[in-house]
């Protein structure tokens, strides 16, 4: 069987995690997320000072793949929570992690792009957090984008819902840097990552603690009861009903 | 190594080392801490810097011979950091040319700054074994958590359009003078208002920022000092000694 997310690291330089599951835009189902919780392990026990998540092919991450878990009322559940663990478990590595939006970054895979220290997009990329358009709750990504980008604005863009562009989110601060296009991406991506492989390990590692204890990032409680909420709200009937409809398109 | 011009009803302390680009020692840090404690009299207070540079950061060259200097210039700064947070009266800091490391905890801990269009402003701490821990708590605050963690993770420096931008500093003007005279006009501005009204508003927002810090020492202090003299930052220093040593005889 492929693994739907691969972990690479050449000693000395950054290391790589790229999701893997192209043909459905890399869209996050269980056997995904358990991949990436492999790889996330894998990164953990590499001396790397930088990690840089990507996705394989046009998309970043299309979100949850909530089409292959609607039918059964356990599944979404189980996703759910798989990706609140997710997302602690990426937060707590000791490295410096660079997400680089090559593409499609939508709901739970926007929220893995918050998750990240910082993030890189070209200005066409697609990003945002549709979740209520769908009539379901983006309860597990919203604590990771308040700490991003302060409750005042993501308030704004949770409740908004729909997409914008890779421009419009550098300027709310979803992402940190903008290269204009698709093609400047991989080089610009590496020239940040080389920067931040010249910080010592320690100081990263110590630096990123302190930030992760002073923003409350490792509050595995209030992942939890996100996790939870979203599978509630997901499990409502009229959420059935719209979400049917929308993904049967 | 510090200068202060009463002008009006304001205050104005400059770090004075401009051959050094106002780079910090301990002594200098300990007499900003002063100036700013004891400027009581001031209705507001401009902190600038003599010269084109506000501020290159620590003196790290006193680092090569004395193992102590890196916690005596954090443990400086954190008191420089806690007089601007506690001052009687409302602090515009003039960040012309650059703001580097220790000179951007100053930054974050002023209610309002000034800077330069080309002004380089971050901190490239981390290549150098140093965490920049000790402004975390300060600048989360100015700037929010997301931009936090971009700044002190990457030594990658921004200009001071970019700090506008993501709100490390208010104003960004074409030159070191126009920065500082920009900054005075600020704080005169602030001075015509009622002492009181500063006072209490300035004490309610530190609170709502946890400040004083709940831990003591602080937690950012405390993290920046557990690496101070570690084999991590002593190769690194080291090695920058050696840089410098190259390019002096070449």
């Amino acid at each position: 069987m492929t693994t739907l997310a691969t972990f690479t690291h050449t000693p000395g330089g950054p290391a790589h995690i790229t999701l893997n599951r192209p043909d459905a835009r890399n869209a996050l189902s269980i056997d995904l997320i358990k991949d990436l919780h492999a790889s996330v392990r894998a990164a953990a026990a590499s001396n790397a000072s930088v990690l840089v998540i990507r996705g394989e092919g046009k998309a970043f991450c299309a979100g949850m793949d909530l089409k292959a878990v609607l039918n059964d009322p356990d599944a979404p559940g189980q996703l759910l929570m798989s990706l609140a663990e997710l997302c602690l478990a990426i937060r707590s590595l000791p490295m410096v992690v660079i997400a680089s939006v090559n593409g499609a970054a939508i709901g739970g895979g926007c929220g893995l792009a918050c998750v990240c220290d910082l993030a890189i997009t070209h200005a066409d990329s697609k990003m945002g957090f549709p979740e209520v358009d769908l009539g379901v709750c983006p309860a597990v990504v919203a604590p990771w984008l308040v700490r991003k980008i302060g409750p005042g604005k993501a308030r704004r863009v949770l409740l908004s819902g729909g997409l914008m562009s890779g421009r419009e989110a550098h300027a709310l601060g979803i992402v940190d840097h903008l290269v204009d296009t698709r093609e400047q991406l991989d080089d610009a991506t590496n020239t940040l990552a080389a920067r931040l492989n010249e910080g010592g390990y320690k100081a990263l590692a110590a630096t990123k603690q302190l930030l992760n204890t002073l923003d409350g990032s490792l509050d595995e409680a209030q992942s939890r009861e996100g996790a939870r909420l979203s599978a509630k709200v997901l499990a409502l009937p009229e959420a059935k009903e719209m979400l049917a409809k929308k993904l049967s398109k | 190594m510090i200068s202060v011009e009463p002008r009006g009803h304001t205050a104005i302390i400059r770090l004075d080392r401009a051959d050094k680009k106002n780079a910090m020692t301990p002594p200098m840090l300990a007499s900003l801490a002063k100036a700013i404690e004891t400027a009581a009299s001031a209705r507001a207070i401009v902190v600038s810097g003599v010269g084109e540079t506000f501020c290159a950061g620590f003196d790290l060259t006193l680092c090569r011979d004395d193992d102590t200097a890196l916690e005596a210039l954090l443990t400086g700064l954190f008191r420089c950091v806690t007089a601007l947070k506690e001052a009687p009266s409302a602090v515009v800091l003039s960040a012309h040319g650059a703001a580097i490391a220790g000179g951007c905890a100053l930054l974050a801990a002023a209610d309002i700054v000034t800077t330069t269009d080309s002004a380089k402003l971050g901190y490239p701490v981390v290549r150098l074994g140093i965490s920049p821990a000790v402004s975390a708590p300060t600048l989360r605050h100015r700037i929010g958590d997301g931009p936090t963690r971009a700044r002190l993770l990457d030594s990658g420096l921004i200009d001071g359009r970019r700090a506008v931008v993501i709100g490390l500093a208010d104003e960004s003007l074409p030159d070191a003078a126009a920065c500082e005279a920009r900054a005075v006009e600020l704080a005169q501005q602030l001075a015509e208002k009622p002492p009181h009204a500063i006072g209490w508003t300035r004490r309610w927002l530190n609170r709502l920022e946890t400040w004083p810090p709940a831990a003591a020492p602080d937690l950012g202090l405390q993290t920046s000092l557990a690496l101070a003299g570690n084999d991590e930052q002593r190769s690194r220093l080291a090695a920058l000694w050696a840089r410098l040593d190259a390019s002096k005889t070449n």
